[in-house]
C-alpha cells in the first residue's frame, strides 16, 4: 500500500536488502527479481524541457548548458515565468508628424511575470519585448573568459592523462615482446590514431597546458564598508542565499539585480537491470507522453499486500490482523504465507568460467565492470512480531478486468479467507507480539509470500527457460506503535 | 439584520451568501454565492470593481475597545477576494488594489495598505502593517515588494457581472440607501 502523503504502511524488501513500497520497485522479468532505484542503472535517455515540452538531442542539450532558450523561471521563488501581454500605449513622437496616424494602434508589449510570488521583468528594469518568445537580453557571465580557460585546461590535461596511459601500455606489450600491438600491426602511427579517433592533436593540447595561467590567492582584500555592522539591513532589498544559489554566475545581492533564469532541462530517464542488462523501464520519447515502452513494475508482477485493519499491538498479546492480497498478473497464482526465515537463500550461481570470456574481458581492459556488480543483501528482520503461520496455501485467480463487474461472492470462505473476489482476497491473520517489546515502538511485523509465477519472456535459442517459478517476497507491515 | 444591507446600481451580488450587519457594495463589484460577510463590530463598506469569490469570509470583528459610534471598515477599490479567503480587520481601512489568494487568513492586527498580494494558503495573525505592494507568498511566507500595485481585474469584473446573471439569483440594488452611510464613511476615513 502506497500513498502520496501518507506514510507507506506495507513496505517490501527489495534484492538488496532496501525496503520500498510496492510503487517504488522494478521487477526484473529475466532474472525474476525485485529491484529497485538503488540497485539498478539508470541511463538519460532523452532531454527535454518540461514546460515547453521541447526535445533536443544530449549535444544540443550540453551546447545550451542543459538550459531551455525560451523558457525561464522566476529568480525570485524559481516557479516557471509565463509571458504577458500588454497594450503599451502609442508613443506620442512629435517628429513622426503624419506618420502618427497609422501609428495609433496600440502595440502589442511582452514581459514576464510569475504567478506565484508576481514578481515580473519589469521589476527589475528589463524592457518589454516586441516578441512573445526569445529576444529577452541576456546577461554575460562576468568570468566566462576564464571558464573558458578552466575548460580548455582540463580537457588538454585529460586528453594528456589519455595518452600517457596510452603510451604505457604499449610499453608494457613492447617488453613483454610476444604481443604485436595495433600499432605495429597496421603501421599506424599515434598521431594518425589520435586524429582517426577524432581527437586534438597533442600539440595544441601541451600549448593549452603551457599558456594556462593558474589563479593566485590575493593578500589583500578590498575593505568592507565603514557602516557594514551598524548599517540597517532592509530584508526586502537583499536576496536569499537559495536565490543567489540559483544563479551563480552573478549571485545577485540586491533584488533589483536578479534576472530570469533560464529553465533547466529535464531528462526522461531509461532503467536498466545491472545483473542482466534488460531495460526495467523505457519512456517513450515524445516528451509531451507519460507512458512507457517497458515497464516493468513490481506492481504489476509482484502479489499486493494491503492492510485492511489491525487490533492494537501489545506486548506479548496476540493480535488479529486483517489483509488483503491481490494478484496483478494474468495467471493464476499459487500463494503460501510463510516465515521470513524460510526464504531460501539465494545462492548465486557463478558465471560459468570460458576461455573465450576472459579473452573478451582483456580485450576491454580499459571499460570499468565494477557498476555491473549487484549488491544483494539479506536485510536484518525486527523480530518482536511473530506471525502464526496459517497452514494454508491457496490460489489467486488472474486479473481479470470484466470480472470487477460480476457480482460473484459465493466462494468457500473459511477463518483464515473471509472473502474472494475476483483476484483479490481477504486473510486474517494472527500475530504474537513479544513480552520483551518495547511499549512506544515501531511495531512492524514481517511477512514472507511464497508464490508462483508464469514467466511471459519468449524463451530463446541459448537460454531455455522454464515458464512457471516459484518466487519470494518479503513484506514489512507497519502496525502503528506497541502500546500498553 | 440583513436589511441593513445597501447595494448600489451596478453591484452583482448573489442571493445565496451571508451578509449581516450594516453592509454598504459599490457599483461594479461582484459577490460570488456561498459569500459571508459579517459586520458586527460596525459597518462595512466595499467600494467599486471588488471581486469577493467563494467561500470567502469578511467579518468586521468586534473590539475590546469598541468605539460608540462603531468606527465603519472601509474596502477600498479593486480588491480581489480568492476563494475561501478569511479576512478579520478591526482596523478601519483596506486600501486599494490588494490581492487575498485562496485560502489565505489575514487576523484582526493587520493593517494592509495598498497593492499587497497575500499568497495562498499563507496566514497573517501577528499583529503587523504591510506597506504599499507587498507580496507574501509560500508557505515560507516569503516577503518581497513589488515595484507597481497589481494590475486590475476589469476585464474579469466585466466577464462576471454579464455571466453571473445567467446562472444565479441575484440580489436587487437598493441604491437609494446610500446617502446616509456614504457620510459616514467619509467621516470614518
Ligand atoms: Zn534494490
Ligand atoms: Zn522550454
Ligand atoms: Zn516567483
Ligand atoms: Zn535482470
Amino acid at each position: 500500500m502506497a500513498y502520496l502523503i501518507q506514510p507507506d504502511y506495507v513496505q517490501y524488501f527489495c534484492t538488496c536488502g532496501q525496503i520500498k513500497p510496492i510503487t517504488n520497485l522494478y521487477f526484473c522479468r529475466h532474472c525474476l527479481k525485485v529491484r529497485c532505484g538503488f540497485c539498478i542503472c539508470h541511463e538519460v535517455d532523452s532531454h527535454y524541457c518540461a514546460n515547453c515540452l521541447e526535445n533536443m538531442p544530449s549535444s544540443e542539450a550540453r551546447l545550451k548548458k542543459n538550459r531551455c532558450s525560451s523558457c525561464f523561471d522566476c529568480p525570485s521563488c524559481f516557479h516557471t515565468l509565463s509571458t504577458r501581454a500588454t497594450y503599451a500605449p502609442a508613443r506620442q513622437d512629435p517628429a513622426a508628424g503624419d506618420a502618427k496616424v497609422e501609428n495609433k494602434q496600440p502595440k502589442k508589449m511582452y514581459y514576464l511575470s510569475c504567478f506565484n510570488c508576481r514578481w515580473t521583468s519589469r521589476d527589475v528594469g528589463i524592457p518589454d519585448q516586441p516578441v512573445a518568445s526569445g529576444g529577452w537580453p541576456e546577461r554575460t557571465n562576468p568570468f566566462a573568459n576564464r571558464f573558458g580557460q578552466l575548460l580548455e585546461y582540463f580537457k588538454a590535461i585529460a586528453q594528456q592523462e589519455k595518452q600517457d596511459k596510452l603510451d604505457k601500455e604499449r610499453k608494457k606489450y613492447a617488453i613483454r615482446g610476444k604481443y604485436i600491438t595495433l600499432t605495429d600491426k597496421t603501421g599506424l602511427t599515434g598521431a594518425m590514431a589520435r586524429t582517426t579517433a577524432g581527437l586534438p592533436s597533442s600539440e595544441s593540447s601541451s600549448s593549452a597546458i603551457a599558456n594556462f595561467v593558474p589563479s593566485q590567492a590575493k593578500e589583500e582584500v578590498e575593505e568592507l564598508p565603514e557602516d557594514y555592522h551598524t548599517k540597517e539591513v532592509n530584508l526586502k532589498l537583499i536576496t536569499t542565499m537559495p536565490q543567489r544559489l540559483a544563479s551563480p554566475e552573478w549571485q545577485a545581492q540586491l533584488v533589483s539585480r536578479l534576472q530570469p533564469i533560464a529553465r533547466p532541462l529535464s531528462v526522461k530517464r531509461s532503467q536498466r537491470c545491472r545483473r542482466c542488462d534488460h531495460n526495467l523501464t523505457k519512456p517513450e520519447y515524445n516528451p509531451g507522453s507519460i507512458k512507457f515502452k517497458i515497464e516493468l513494475l513490481a506492481y504489476y508482477h509482484v502479489p499486493e499486500v494491503k492492510i485492511i485493519s489491525f487490533e492494537t499491538i501489545k506486548p506479548g498479546c496476540t493480535t488479529e490482523l486483517l489483509l488483503k492480497l491481490t494478484n496483478p498478473t494474468a495467471h493464476e497464482m499459487q500463494i503460501s504465507i510463510i516465515q521470513p526465515d524460510e526464504v531460501p537463500e539465494v545462492e548465486e550461481k557463478e558465471e560459468p568460467k570460458s576461455i573465450e570470456k576472459s579473452l573478451e574481458k582483456s580485450l576491454n581492459l580499459e571499460k570499468d565492470t565494477s557498476w555491473r556488480q549487484v549488491i544483494e543483501r539479506k536485510p536484518l528482520l525486527p523480530t518482536t512480531i511473530k506471525l502464526h503461520k496459517p497452514e494454508l496455501s491457496f490460489t489467486l485467480a488472474q486479473r481479470d478486468d470484466a470480472a470487477e463487474y460480476d457480482d460473484d461472492s459465493h466462494h468457500e470462505t473459511n477463518d483464515i479467507i473471509l472473502w474472494r473476489k475476483s483476484n483479490k482476497l481477504a486473510l486474517r491473520l494472527k500475530v504474537t507480539t513479544d513480552e520483551e517489546a518495547k511499549v512506544g515502538s515501531p511495531a512492524v511485523a514481517i511477512l514472507a509470500l511464497q508464490y508462483s509465477y508464469r514467466n511471459t519472456v519468449p524463451p530463446t535459442a541459448n537460454s531455455p527457460q522454464t515458464r512457471d517459478h516459484v518466487l519470494y517476497t518479503t513484506v514489512a507491515i507497519h502496525l502503528g506503535t506497541v502500546t500498553q | 439584520m440583513s436589511h441593513n444591507v445597501k447595494i448600489l446600481p451596478g453591484a452583482t451580488v448573489c442571493e445565496d451568501c451571508t451578509l449581516e450587519g450594516d453592509i454598504t457594495i459599490g457599483s461594479g463589484t461582484v459577490i460570488h454565492p456561498r459569500v459571508t460577510i459579517i459586520a458586527e463590530g460596525g459597518p462595512i463598506v466595499i467600494a467599486e470593481y471588488c471581486i469577493i469569490e467563494e467561500y470567502s469570509t469578511i467579518i468586521h470583528k468586534k473590539s475590546d475597545n469598541q468605539e460608540n459610534p462603531p468606527k465603519p471598515l472601509f474596502i477600498g477599490a479593486h480588491n480581489v477576494f480568492e476563494v475561501g479567503c478569511k479576512v478579520e480587520s478591526i482596523f478601519g481601512h483596506i486600501g486599494e488594489y490588494n490581492v487575498f489568494e485562496c485560502r489565505c487568513f489575514v487576523g484582526p492586527d493587520v493593517k494592509i495598505s495598498s497593492g499587497c498580494v497575500v499568497g495562498a494558503s499563507c496566514k497573517l495573525s501577528a499583529p503587523q502593517t504591510l506597506v504599499d505592494n507587498t507580496v507574501i507568498w509560500g508557505s515560507d511566507h516569503n516577503i518581497r515588494e513589488a515595484l507597481e500595485k497589481q494590475p486590475s481585474q476589469l476585464l474579469q469584473l466585466d466577464f462576471l457581472s454579464k455571466v453571473m446573471p445567467n446562472y444565479h439569483r441575484l440580489r436587487k440594488p437598493n441604491g437609494h440607501k446610500r446617502q446616509p452611510s456614504r457620510q459616514s464613511t467619509e467621516a470614518g476615513k
